[in-house]
């Protein structure tokens, strides 16, 4: 048992190498990230304990996998594998409930504890022919995929909506939005397969044009109902909530362009920082968004010319 | 006709693929054998121009990847996309209308269920499927018989023969002889990145018993089974 976490460890340090720093560098920079946008999220927003707990979920979720745990099943046996599974998702969980605890969000933090020791004895994955549907059928690609892997927070991000309608409360409303909005950013940051790209019949620049378009379509069916029914119950505020709808678009775009400026790689380290930089500091996107056209087209030329 | 000139690639210091010279002929099934690591899956990603390479490809097809059909050897599917969206996917990507792909599957393939699911041999005839609904005019088929069951493999075949009357241009490989037998017109032999040996359909028999002897030698002697 051990040894698995010796390797786990292992493996972590290689993917905080291939980012491109020192393993010890990285994980001691992951905990400060942590801890920063922990105290940063709890100041800006009320609904911070929410989006705490959806994060630590939805890393919980990612541990459930069928395949992965079938295959935990196969190497380990009856008694070590609840063990693993348990110690896995109290490592992923603690640090949230810590900090949960020292807000005084005893409800969130307990709720998460159990989430935590349930979903150990849980693996998610559909085996039958249970296909989950989704409205991306014409365009099948980063949507689809994310869609279905994500559909459990688009569900939480309705239901916060028509509570923020439900409750006049605007914020909450305007969370739902942008939290539906970085559920679709989050789709960009997996790479496909150079195949994927390389079977278009478009160049760079058309093909970059196609995936901007079918990216901004598709976050329109997702965002627009909450958008709509938030202006419509607030219309005084419509122009903030259409600001902030634009500015998802332009975000939107910024993640398609940036995979690409690094593709058929991950995006690097430099690159994340710029789009980080990009969220704190909007106007910085002016820049941002050339620079990783011109890297896309760059990248792109070698598969598509 | 597409011809492959003094085509090298190499990683670093590794030399992959060392001067090969090729002729892929329209109407022709063209085989590629050789060991692991030989170099072939390189090579046809040289061609469909997935790895930067030295030397020259030249194709009356322009660009050539807009009417080549690339089948991988591992193809790669996401792990929640079905069969169907799958063809719609690359259907997509060449821009072809509307296609009744109920109609065009014909391994019988679970399209509704995602493909990920599938097994090895489902998951070639699915990435198979799909490249045969695209305009192709040239086909790379990186072992397009593994891990399929033996009646699709007959399909294969058939369907091999069939491009090759339609005037397609074939290039295949594959680690059972028997196939390539069946299905090419001319195969060659990949070794440490160098073609070093052409035989057409007369001089396969010979070709196999070469590579047979050569393979074999005294490897299984050397495990002393007992």
């Amino acid at each position: 048992m051990l040894q698995y976490f010796k390797l786990q460890h292992t493996l972590i340090s290689r993917h905080i190498n291939e980012f491109g720093l020192h393993p010890v560098i990285g994980q001691i920079l992951g905990i400060l990230a942590f801890i920063g946008l922990s105290f940063f999220l709890f100041y800006k927003t009320g609904f911070a304990q929410y989006i705490y707990v959806l994060m630590a979920i939805s890393a919980l979720l990612n541990l459930s996998e069928r395949n992965r745990n079938d295959f935990l099943k196969t190497c380990f046996n009856q008694h070590d594998y609840p063990k693993i599974r348990l110690a896995e998702n109290m490592a992923i969980s603690l640090p949230f409930i810590a900090f949960l605890v020292f807000n005084h969000c005893y409800l969130a933090a307990g709720a998460l504890a159990v989430a935590g020791i349930s979903l150990a004895m849980v693996n998610f994955g559909f085996s039958g022919g249970f296909t989950i549907p989704t409205p991306f059928f014409k365009w099948p690609h980063e949507f689809t995929v994310g869609f279905r892997k994500t559909f459990i927070l688009h569900l939480a991000a309705y239901i916060l909506a028509a509570i923020g309608i439900g409750v006049a409360n605007f914020n909450l409303g305007i969370f739902s939005l942008l939290l539906v909005f970085v559920v679709c950013l989050s789709y960009y940051s997996e790479v496909e397969a150079e195949y994927y790209a390389w079977v278009h019949r478009l160049k760079p620049k058309p093909f970059l044009r196609h995936k901007i378009k079918i990216a901004l379509i598709y976050a329109s069916l997702l965002t627009l109902p909450i958008a709509v029914a938030l202006c419509i119950f607030q219309p005084d505020k419509a122009a903030i909530i259409l600001a902030l709808q634009g500015l998802g678009y332009i975000y939107l775009s910024m993640f398609v362009l940036a995979k690409y400026a690094a593709f058929p790689h991950p995006i690097s380290l430099p690159q994340g920082i710029i789009l980080a930089v990009c969220f704190a500091m909007p106007p910085l996107l002016l820049l941002a968004i050339p620079m990783f056209y011109r890297q896309s087209i760059r990248k792109l030329q070698q598969i598509l010319a | 006709m597409i011809e492959l000139q003094n085509l090298s690639k190499s990683y670093a210091a590794h030399k992959v693929l060392d001067g090969i010279k090729l002729t892929l002929k329209a109407g022709k099934v063209h085989g590629i054998v050789g060991e692991n690591g030989a170099g072939k899956t390189t090579l046809f990603k040289c061609i469909a121009g997935l790895e930067a390479y030295e030397g020259s490809i030249n194709s009356p097809h322009q660009p050539l990847k807009d009417q080549l059909g690339f089948l991988p050897t591992d193809p790669y599917f996401f792990s929640k996309i079905t069969g169907r969206e799958y063809l719609q996917l690359l259907c997509n990507a060449r821009q072809l209308p509307q296609q009744d792909f109920d109609a065009k599957n014909i391994f019988d393939l679970p399209l509704h269920q995602y493909a990920a699911t599938y097994s090895t041999g489902m998951k070639k005839k699915l990435a198979l499927t799909a490249i045969l609904l695209l305009p192709n005019e040239v086909f790379i088929l990186d072992e397009p018989f593994n891990g399929v069951d033996i009646q699709s493999n007959m399909v294969i075949t058939g369907i091999i023969q069939k491009l090759r009357s339609l005037g397609k241009t074939v290039l295949i490989s594959s680690h059972i002889f028997s196939t390539l037998n069946d299905t090419c017109d001319v195969i060659y032999l990949l070794k440490k990145g160098q073609i070093v040996r052409q035989a057409d359909r007369a001089g396969f028999a010979q070709l196999e018993a070469e590579m047979r002897a050569f393979t074999i030698g005294d490897r299984i002697e050397r495990l002393e089974l007992r």
